[in-house]
């Protein structure tokens, strides 16, 4: 089982450096898919995961809503905008590549130096927490489009469900958060996708560059 | 050493119609029939047959360069386990010996395509120049983590079968593999990288290179890319299977292989090539997360 | 040690004597020639000799005014003695055809050509602060003379002024660390600094560093050498980057062996210098036109591993790993004797075609394999030398540094993360230089000629093909007798070693491989090429280069060196700048347009903007002090004295 759980961070790491290398908005969905299945099978596999019915029961839930709603509403919202096909970067992506590394130096540092303040935790998981932070950041500060500003928002939220996983040594609280967060999260994503249609309709552009010019 | 021999010449008769597997997946995924399993060995047995062609703009070098590249492939599978069997040759240090001795197959290939003073080949060279350069230090990166996994410095401490040892962890595991198959699709020219089927001059790397090759110096250049695709199949195939020293290992061999040229296929299928200014950034990526597997084999040793 | 001086007398008879033959060109030539061989045979023969004895030979003797020189030549000195006696021989071999032209005023050139190889083989025998200062500053001057022998041309005297500021900037911080270790030692004798407390010696070595890069050419002090390569005339550009930057490394290797700085500090300065001198300079050189800047740039480049190995050395022996210090050193040190080997055929090379072609810029050059073979061969030979690439020598010591880069396990993170960075950088340079080189051959000796005077180039003075072919075959040479050469250097490395080191069995093993290897791969090249000779049908046809259906092509539509660099120098833009120039296309009819560009050196750039104009500022206000009236200097002079003079009563 632990031996599943390091592939799954391996494979959260991959998304994590695809998702800031991609190009394309349809790629960044499918990272963005890949990555929340990801992160909801996780608890399950590392050694203190829950593997009872209501454990599962929750894997569903947010296999459900990261796996398959989100991914599913972000497609719906770049199938329904004209013009939203390449990610757009004010940050190269040589350069984005190259901060994804200096990123996983940085996650494995911080790590390093919280260590003896935290309770003990599967090892690589909080560096991979905290790339998936880094990672969320970076794609809201480096995109220029209020999509991936969302995505940006997904991936940062991706990384706060893995910290919660590696802080938690009774799970009941952090479902609770983890809930609470969620249905910010899918109201935040709702107003986002009618914010997003509606300067579209307005500016025939989702370029939020561009919003720069209406301030006062 | 006779049965590493043995193997090797096994593997290499082979190469051509493995690669045969990847266009008969390409076919099936298109509704096709395919080619026939041993299209490959008639092309070679044409070739052969054939009398070269020569510009008057070339010098010996363009003669060299598919006798250097074929000799270095074939210098380097001497070096390389098959199925987890001891190589033919083995020294310490000889992964810098057969990495660079590749890197002189490709100064050949790419000198060759220069003396033929078409401004087409000399596209492809420049990008195959580049495209090399980063790929050749993501190898590195995987070997210096080879290193950190299992010591000594030869492709047979790296990838023959080994009961002692830690070896690498799966998480390390999946990325290395995943980075060096990246790096199976630059090398060997294969989409998304280049397009191994389109005979469109502006598009390719490989391909454009080899225009005015033709006869023998063809079969030589077709020989040494199966051969190619063959070395970092079986360098992949070895890192990724779990051999015990076994006969089991030939089957678990080939069926690696299998799915390795499948998967290129598969891959071939479902992706179009890049635009040229981005097969940096997929070199790249394969780097970092060959990096990343450092890390991992770092904080998670054994 | 009367070997040596036997050999120093002939170097500087070789200088002397064109002088009584003005007359005869030949003769003049000749003499100089026969001279130096016979000088650098006899320095080989004492370098030998030194390298096998247990004790050092040493010589002392005073200089008029009572300064007292001591020489001493250990192992590391007795290497690099090596280089200096190998090229400097088949430099004035090469220069005998190649000065033909000259006249009488090649005897100008030979003197401080002959000059500058004995006050070389001084730096490195010199044991104490007065006699390294007097050779050093020899060496500087004489090759500045060198430098300017064109003066009659504005870009050679700039040359020569821009070479003499950093020669001279170099030498004041060498001043300095001399003043400082004197200072803090109480003595002139080098072998006295070993006893400075620790802090000291550490801030010695950086000093020491900077001092000595800014002749072996590290980034960011490294603008100096393409201007003063391409001014240079060939065989002394093959002298000046093949063996004179490299008393630079020497400076660096003899302050290490005496100070041996403590903590891995100073071991990651060097590899992180290293990594980044190694990277931009390839990368810059893929950016020039110019053959002979380009291959300035690659000497860059190589100082860059060759500091690499250094640094990796340093590392091993400052973490307590031996053989990771004796493999970096060796591979360091034996990389000085191999870049200087084919450093010096590439200039000839270079030479060889600037005499057939008159030009260097080698987007008018190509097909220069058709006039001229041989030197076209030996170049391809030198190319793939400089690449590393297996079976020439140029592996030999790129293959000892990466060993030692993959000894960096996992002891400590650092000490791995560096180690890493080395090989990573090392790969990457390897790669780089194959694509540069590729360009050099392709499209100066391959393809098609791009201008007229490459068309009728005739091929190189025989003594000129000679001495390229003697290099050429001492490129093999190390890359088939790579045994022999590694025990070579691991000799030398001896000294820099805290403790002697045995080379463990399966790398004393590695070394032979390595050259059954190589040996083994043309053997298989050689059966295959039999192989296809055997196979060939009926006599090949000849034809034009198939051009995709465009009936007419030119040698002009071929691909550029700069089109072929543009895409690979464009991937490290930041560091890089490629700067375009296009007169654009206006009009329905438009006129002729034209399209040019070049690869900026960003440190040069920088220094031109910040340092200068800063500088200048600086400067411009104490302008006010220079009239002209040479009262007032008198003056200025008086008043300097009579205030020192109350200093001291004070």
């Amino acid at each position: 089982m632990s031996h599943c759980a390091d592939i799954c961070l391996a494979l959260i790491f991959l998304s994590v450096l695809l998702g800031m290398a991609a190009n394309r908005l349809m790629e960044l969905v499918k990272i963005m898919a890949f990555q929340g299945t990801i992160v909801s099978i996780l608890p399950v596999l590392l050694e203190a995961g829950q593997r009872d019915a209501a454990g599962l029961g929750f894997m569903a839930v947010m296999l459900t809503v990261k796996g398959l709603v989100m991914p599913l509403a972000l497609y719906a919202a770049i199938k329904k905008v004209a013009n939203l096909r390449e990610v757009e970067p004010f940050v190269g992506y040589r350069a984005s590549i190259f901060s994804a590394l200096a990123l996983v130096l940085a996650a494995g540092f911080i790590d390093r130096t919280l260590a003896p303040f935290m309770p003990p935790t599967h090892v690589m998981l909080m560096p991979a927490s905290i790339a998936t932070i880094g990672a969320g950041f970076f794609l809201m500060m480096a995109r220029r489009k209020a999509i991936t500003q969302v995505i940006g928002y997904l991936m940062l939220e991706n990384g706060i469900y893995l910290t919660g996983i590696a802080l938690a040594g009774e799970t009941h609280s952090q479902r609770l958060l983890e809930f609470g967060v969620l249905l910010d999260l899918l109201a935040g994503v709702m107003i986002m996708g009618i914010i997003i249609n509606r300067i579209n309709q307005t500016f025939d552009d989702v370029d939020t560059g561009m919003l720069g010019s209406l301030r006062d | 050493m006779l049965k590493s021999t043995l193997i090797m010449l096994a593997a290499m008769a082979a190469a051509p119609v493995l690669a045969a597997i990847t266009g008969r997946v390409k076919a099936w995924l298109a509704g096709r029939r395919g080619p026939d399993w041993t299209l490959n060995y008639a092309t070679l047995a044409k070739l052969l047959r054939k009398t070269p062609v020569y510009s008057r703009s070339t010098t010996y070098v363009f003669r060299l360069g598919p006798l250097v590249g074929l000799a270095t492939i074939l210098a380097a599978l001497a070096f390389l386990p098959i199925a987890g069997r001891p190589p033919i040759f083995s020294f310490a240090g000889d992964v810098v010996f057969v990495f660079y001795l590749l890197g002189l197959g490709r100064f050949f290939v790419v000198a060759a395509a220069l003396d033929t003073a078409s401004p087409f080949e000399g596209m492809g060279a420049a990008r195959e120049a580049l495209f090399g350069t980063l790929a050749e230090a993501t190898v590195f990166m995987v070997l210096f983590l080879l290193q950190q996994t299992h010591g000594g410095m030869s492709l047979a401490t790296y990838l023959a079968a080994t009961t002692a040892g830690p070896g690498m962890n799966g998480a390390a595991l999946v990325l290395a593999v995943i980075a060096l198959f990246m790096i199976l699709l630059t090398e060997n020219s294969r989409v998304p990288v280049d397009d191994p089927t389109t005979h469109l001059e502006l598009t390719m790397i490989h391909e454009v290179m080899i225009l005015d090759h033709s006869g023998p110096d063809l079969a030589m250049i077709e020989m040494g890319g199966w051969l190619k695709l063959l070395f970092y199949a079986t360098f992949i195939a070895d890192i990724a299977c779990p051999f015990r020293g076994g006969p089991g290992d030939y089957l678990l061999y080939i069926l690696a292989l299998l799915v390795i040229y499948g998967g290129i296929g598969l891959v071939e299928s479902i992706t179009a090539r890049f635009r040229m200014s981005l097969v940096p950034k997929f070199i790249l990526t394969s780097f970092a997360l060959a990096f990343f597997a450092l890390i991992f084999t770092m904080e998670m040793p054994g | 040690m009367e070997t040596f001086f036997l050999a120093i007398s002939f170097i500087i008879a070789a200088g002397v004597l064109p002088f009584l033959f003005l007359r005869s060109s030949r003769l003049m030539r000749g003499s100089a020639v026969i001279m130096t061989a016979a000088g650098g045979l006899t320095g080989l023969l004492f370098a030998a000799r030194a390298m096998t004895t247990a004790t050092p030979p040493a010589a002392t003797f005073l200089l008029p005014g009572g300064l007292r020189v001591l020489m001493q030549v250990d192992a590391v000195s007795a290497f690099f003695l090596l280089p200096i006696f190998l090229v400097a021989p088949v430099a004035a071999l090469y220069s005998f055809h190649y000065t033909r032209a000259q006249g009488p005023r090649a005897a100008a050139g030979y003197l401080f050509f002959s000059l500058l190889t004995a006050a070389m083989a001084a730096v490195v025998c010199a044991a104490d602060i007065t006699g390294f200062i007097i050779a050093w500053e020899l060496m500087s001057i004489s090759s500045f003379f060198l430098v300017i022998h064109d003066f009659g041309k504005k870009e050679s005297r700039r040359a020569g002024y821009i070479y003499l500021l950093f020669a001279q900037a170099g030498a004041m911080v060498i001043f300095a660390t001399f003043a400082l270790a004197y200072g803090k030692s109480g003595s002139l004798d080098f072998a006295s600094f070993a006893t400075m407390p620790a802090q000291a010696r550490i801030l010695v070595f950086v000093l020491a560093f900077i001092g000595f890069g800014s002749k072996a050419g590290i980034i960011p002090l490294h603008t100096w050498l393409p201007h003063a390569h391409p001014a240079a005339e060939s065989h002394v550009s093959a002298l000046m980057s093949g063996v004179m930057i490299k008393m630079g490394i020497y400076g660096m290797v003899r302050f290490y062996a005496i100070l041996r700085p403590p903590g891995p500090g100073c071991a990651m300065l060097l590899i992180l210098t290293g990594a980044v001198t190694g990277v931009l300079g390839v990368v810059l050189a893929l950016g020039q036109h110019d053959l002979k800047r380009l291959l300035a740039y690659h000497s860059v480049e190589n100082i860059g591993i060759i500091v690499l190995g250094l640094g990796i050395g340093m590392l091993g022996a400052a973490t307590g790993h031996p053989l990771m210090a004796l493999l970096g050193f060796a591979g360091g040190l034996l990389h000085v004797l191999n870049h200087a080997l084919f450093k010096s055929l590439l200039f000839m090379g270079a030479g060889s075609v600037q005499r057939g072609a008159a030009t260097l810029n080698i987007e008018q050059l190509g097909g220069l394999m058709k006039r001229m073979p041989l030197s076209g061969t030996c170049f391809l030979a030198g190319s793939l030398a400089i690449c590393g690439l297996p079976p020439f020598n140029g592996f030999v010591s790129e293959f000892l540094v990466y060993s030692g880069g993959f000894q960096g396990v996992a002891n400590s993170e650092a000490q791995m993360f560096t180690a890493l960075a080395a090989v990573i950088s090392l790969a990457v340079i390897g790669g780089l230089a194959v694509a540069c080189f590729t360009k050099v051959v392709g499209v100066v000796f391959l393809g098609e000629p791009r201008s007229e005077k490459a068309k009728i180039a005739p091929p190189a003075g025989r003594c000129m093909q000679a001495a390229m072919v003697l290099l050429a075959v001492a490129c093999l040479g190390i890359g088939l007798g790579a045994p022999w050469f590694i025990a070579l250097a691991r000799r030398a490395a001896g000294p820099l070693l805290a403790t002697p080191t045995p080379m463990p069995a399966p790398l004393d093993t590695a070394a032979y491989a390595i050259a059954l290897a190589a040996a083994g791969f043309l053997l298989l090249l050689a059966i295959l090429a039999a192989g296809r000779g055997l196979l060939a049908h009926g006599r090949p046809a000849e034809s034009a280069t198939w051009g995709c259906g465009f009936s007419s092509p030119t040698p002009r539509m071929q691909y550029t060196g700069s089109s072929f660099a543009a895409e690979i120098v464009g991937f490290y833009r930041p560091f890089v700048i490629i700067r375009r120039d296009f007169s654009g296309i206006h009009g329905l009819f438009p006129p002729l347009s034209s399209f040019r560009s070049h690869t900026i050196d960003l440190v040069e750039l920088g220094i031109r903007r910040w340092l200068a104009r800063s500088v200048m500022a600086l400067t411009g206000k104490i302008r006010w002090l220079q009239h002209g009236h040479i009262q007032l200097y008198i003056a200025y002079i008086f008043f300097a004295m009579l205030g020192l003079l109350l200093w001291l009563m004070v």
